[in-house]
């Protein structure tokens, strides 16, 4: 099994476009991210989040700045990969397994391993049964598991999730972070995490990263020192409770929230 | 099959009660024929000139399939260009759109003049006509997927190929589909206004052949055919659909 690959960039920004339409979306940012850490980026809407995980993997080029992925510079998309996106990015022309099995089919990987797999996962995800099913015939929660499958069953070193839970509800929220947690206490997996939300940062991470907009930047870094595996009720643990204020309190110092 | 013809059966009521309604029409008003022929009549003509009808039934549908298929081939190829290629869509779409607005019918009488009497010209004809719509509607199909799909692919080191033919051709094929559905339609009327201007056979040309006569019934016994060509067509190709794209929901 591979282990997590290390994400290190220096002073990378991003610039969309160029002369006077040109708009400055990111940095510049330094990142430090460790072989199999779980990193989330927390951040209001536009501080370039999503910029950033396009900037780690190389599937957007740097404006300026560098990055190594496990000691390497990046200079083409890393193919060690696997990426989850907000709405699950399914194909609606394939079944669920044949969604995963599309990274078998366009890497050419050998299918009995990746079929196994895929299998496994299928398993570990709470999948059984939605094999021959169509995405459009699954629900939000199962759809995103499937899509988590996807990401993970080439055995990749890293995974990009980019608000992979922000379009399921309250419930099935909770029951997928623990099932992506446990998987990857299993894998070690690299994780860059996008979300808006601070119980998911905080349920989740080993570190956050708290951005602002404008040009987007990191503003600070908070390591989470709580046991694995993690509780559905956060709230158990007065430290959380902690963790999740100071990020409500930078929130609030940043302008994000305007409460009167 | 009874589940089926449940669901035509009142819409073939109302056909059949319209028709109905027509020879009334023509009976009770005592209508001459030349102006308005029977039900009766026209399809008693349809029935007792079969062979005519399936001969020259069949030289129609061959071109409206030539056509089609030299019209939507290019067109498909022209708008995966224009989604894929800003550079394309600069050059080529404002020319399109401009084109297509054209009544392009009218160079009928000019593919006569520059051709002569042959297939030739009646293809290139539906083939111009039946190729904007598609040409419109795969554009929409192309650009309609998802730009985060370039990012998953490029992710998986897909080559251009696959990215097409594993990504962008299936999700783009449902609205290539629903234009190739309308245009195949379209192809049946362009091909007998061409027959008429420019043939010796072909449903067009009886037509041509029905006026000089002024053999009404003739006329409406054509359009009865040529209807069912359309019909014929357009059903053949929402089963091609459904044996293509199966994971459609209906």
């Amino acid at each position: 099994m591979t282990t997590g690959a290390s994400i290190v960039a220096r002073g990378i920004t991003k610039v969309y476009g160029s002369d006077s339409s040109a708009y400055h979306a990111l940095g510049p940012i330094d990142l430090d991210i460790k072989p199999g850490e779980f990193v989330s980026l927390i951040g209001p809407s536009g501080c370039g989040k999503s910029t950033t995980l396009l900037l780690a993997s190389g599937l957007e080029p740097v404006t300026q700045g560098s990055i190594e992925v496990d000691g390497k510079p990046l200079t083409k998309p890393i193919t060690e990969v696997g990426i989850v996106f907000q709405d699950h990015l399914l194909l609606d022309f394939r079944t669920a397994m044949k969604n995963v099995m599309l990274q078998q089919e366009i890497r050419g990987l050998d299918k009995s391993v990746i079929q196994a797999r895929a299998e496994s996962l299928f398993e570990r995800l709470n999948l059984k049964g939605a094999e021959n099913r169509y995405p459009w015939q699954l629900s939000g929660g199962m759809r995103q598991r499937v899509s988590i499958a996807r990401a993970l069953v080439h055995d990749p070193s890293m995974l990009l999730m980019d608000e992979p839970f922000g379009a399921l509800d309250a419930i099935s929220r909770t029951q997928i972070r623990h099932d992506l947690e446990m998987l990857w206490l299993d894998t070690r997996k690299t994780v860059l995490f996008i979300t808006h939300s601070i119980d998911e940062a905080v349920g989740l991470s080993d570190r956050v990263l708290v951005m602002s907009k404008g040009p987007g930047t990191i503003v600070e870094e908070i390591k989470i020192d709580l046991p694995r595996p993690r509780p559905a009720h956060l709230g158990e643990y007065p430290e959380f409770t902690k963790y999740a204020n100071r990020i409500y309190s930078i929130f609030e110092k940043l302008g994000v929230y305007k409460f009167k | 099959m009874s589940a089926a013809f449940a669901r035509i059966r009142e819409p073939l009521l109302w056909f059949a009660g319209l028709l109905l309604l027509w020879e009334l029409v023509v009976r009770v008003f005592a209508l001459p024929t030349f102006v308005l022929p029977a039900p009766s009549n026209f399809l008693m003509r349809v029935v007792n000139e079969y062979p005519r009808f399936v001969t020259h039934g069949l030289i129609t549908t061959r071109l409206i399939i030539y056509g089609f298929v030299a019209g939507a081939v290019p067109g498909l190829i022209l708008a995966y260009l224009i989604a894929n290629s800003r550079r394309c869509e600069m050059l080529l779409y404002p020319l399109v759109v401009f084109i297509q607005g054209l009544p392009k019918i009218t160079l009928a009488p000019m593919m006569l003049v520059w051709f002569g009497y042959a297939d030739f010209p009646k293809i290139l004809l539906t083939a111009l006509i039946t190729f904007f719509p598609v040409l419109v509607d795969s554009v929409a199909g192309f650009k309609a997927a998802d730009r985060r799909l370039f990012y998953l692919s490029r992710s998986m080191n897909a080559s251009w190929f696959q990215t097409f033919r594993y990504i962008e051709l299936p999700a783009a094929a449902p609205a290539i589909f629903s234009g190739f559905k309308t245009t195949i339609v379209i192809a049946v009327t362009v091909v007998i206004v061409v027959e008429w201007m420019n043939s010796n056979n072909g449903l067009g040309y009886i037509v041509l052949r029905a006026m000089d006569n002024k053999d009404t019934p003739l006329i409406f016994a054509t359009l009865v055919v040529a209807s069912a060509i359309g019909v014929a067509l357009s059903y053949a190709m929402a089963s091609l659909e459904k044996l293509l794209l199966p994971w459609r929901r209906k």
